[in-house]
């Protein structure tokens, strides 16, 4: 264990180091927030759209606006130079597992995204009024809910920045990746506005966890055994995800040719 | 005509190094097709449960997307290398273009090419064409001449606030243009009608940072809607923009200081 509490004490640090980056990737998010809080403040002036009115669909888009930020890009961008390198074989002779060190990596630099979190949260509610929480045992299953979110999205983040064992791009797949998650993980637009197929497919996928379920459980559209079911639904992608990533990492390492020097 | 064949062979050079890269170049392209196409799915699961969004329909609010698509996409295509403006003044390397006989902006706007300007151009394109192919616009020659400059114009003001923003890297020491990100970003705002926006945030796009001239108001003049007559103002913005981005770019670089070494 001590390993990996140093691996994700040192990126706790490297958090404030590489500030700049961070910031930036706040700002984009927020001004996704703005803009589609903007968009649904248009929309809802008068009524309800697909099951949703304003308190409810503000409260959805704050919840989306946290699991955006949460688990950031920093490590992926990290691991994919080293594996595009070959300093990834520097990794490999550690005495640690690669995988593990990763995510211990992500989650030491957590703590200054919540913060982030936190104050934009405070913002909105300073400047639009506080948002409803949902009643205590559904608050205790959403706090669950957006702690599941680190492991999960460390899982996605982690299985596609493996591809540069294949790909030697990142960028591409990055935002191949960005875009299909967002859409699917309902962060753009809640999952319950797509065409009914596209919507249950999305709904049990692995994205679904990203922001759909912490979002719905917020604002009490998934009550009782439906957001058990969902809650469960994230733990169990985060094991296949975590065990299938191990496989494909085994396969991967078969490709990494890195030249001497 | 010399500066603009020496600029296209300037960028073909770097182009046939990207083609180099065959599967580079498709994961990029397949990666920007993707970020649309996701784009286009957001609106239309919006716009299948509300006729318009304060007034405007499906159609005119991709032709918003479109254009600024296309714009980012001219940008990165063609003048791509004024993100690379921060880590030149930054290493010093401006010191060669300083003695080669060609103006220094074009060089730097010419270092690099960024292959998914192709693929954002082409879905932008797409995208725009049918926007309008939906709209029923009332075509005359006069709004023809007049929606082909105002694209034009549009572009400019995308590319020329690239530039400016990019240009205030002479006073900053890092070697990212963090600030030029953060101002792009904003950008983002702009794919929505500006006029669902708060007072605040249409004076920022309409005039600080004029964003809104790069979608918004060409659009409202081809639809012939609102303030249509804002729309033709685009070309004289343009000019304003580009005379101050070559105004922050000449003062910068005469507080260049070689990296010395």
């Amino acid at each position: 264990m001590k390993p990996y509490t140093a691996h994700a004490r040192a990126a706790a640090l490297s958090a404030l180091a590489y500030r700049g980056n961070f910031l930036l990737s706040l700002g984009g998010a927020a001004v996704q927030l703005i803009a589609l809080l903007a968009v649904w403040k248009v929309l809802l002036a008068d009524g309800q759209v697909g099951g949703f009115d304003w308190p409810h669909m503000r409260a959805y888009l704050v919840v989306a606006f946290a699991s955006a930020t949460l688990v950031g890009t920093f490590v992926d961008f990290r691991m994919s130079h080293r594996i595009r390198s070959g300093l990834v074989a520097l990794d490999l002779v550690k005495p640690v597992d690669y995988q593990r060190a990763r995510f211990a990596e992500t989650a030491g630099g957590v703590w200054i995204e919540a913060v982030a979190v936190i104050v934009v949260v405070a913002i909105t509610v300073a400047i639009g009024g506080a948002l409803d929480t949902p009643p205590g045992p559904m608050l205790g299953l959403f706090a669950a809910s957006i702690v599941l979110i680190v492991p999960l999205k460390f899982a996605v983040s982690y299985l596609s920045t493996l591809a540069c064992f294949w790909t030697e791009n990142f960028v591409g797949v990055l935002w191949a990746r960005q875009a299909l998650t967002g859409l699917l993980s309902g962060a753009l637009v809640p999952l319950a506005f797509f065409p009914g197929w596209l919507a249950t497919t999305a709904q049990w996928s692995p994205f679904a966890g990203l922001t759909s379920t912490p979002a719905l459980i917020f604002i009490g559209q998934a009550s009782g055994t439906h957001a058990v079911l969902l809650v469960a639904t994230q733990l169990g992608w985060v094991l296949v995800m975590w065990y299938g990533a191990r496989l494909l990492f085994r396969r991967g390492l078969r490709r990494l040719t890195v030249n001497g020097g | 005509m010399r500066t603009i064949r020496l600029y296209v062979r300037l960028l073909g050079a770097h182009l046939r190094s990207l083609l180099e890269y065959e599967s580079d170049f498709w994961i990029m392209m397949v990666g920007t097709v993707i970020m649309q196409v996701v784009n286009v799915v957001f609106l239309a699961a919006i716009f299948a449960k509300v006729p318009h969004i304060n007034g405007w329909s499906f159609w005119a609010v991709v032709a918003m997307f479109a254009l600024v698509a296309i714009a980012e996409g001219v940008g990165s295509l063609f003048f791509e290398g004024m993100w690379n403006l921060a880590w030149q003044i930054n290493q010093g390397d401006l010191d060669y273009m300083m003695v080669r006989p060609y103006p220094i902006v074009l060089q730097v706007s010419s270092m690099q090419i960024g292959v998914n300007g192709i693929s954002n151009i082409v879905t932008g394109g797409l995208m725009l064409g049918f926007a309008i192919a939906h709209l029923g616009i009332d075509w005359t020659v006069g709004r023809i001449a007049g929606g082909v400059i105002v694209l034009l114009s549009a572009i400019a003001v995308k590319v020329a606030i690239n530039l400016a923003t990019n240009s205030v890297s002479f006073w900053m020491q890092s070697p990212s243009p963090l600030f030029a990100f953060a101002v792009h970003q904003v950008g983002d705002l702009a794919r929505f009608p500006l006029s669902i926006y708060p007072l605040a945030l249409k004076a920022a796009l309409g005039f600080a940072l004029p964003f809104a001239f790069v979608s918004f108001f060409p659009v409202t003049f081809v639809l012939d809607t609102g303030d249509a007559w804002v729309g033709l103002l685009t070309p004289v913005v343009a000019a304003y923009c580009l005379a101050v981005a070559w105004f922050i770019f000449s003062r910068g670089l005469r507080r260049y200081e070689s990296a010395g070494n």
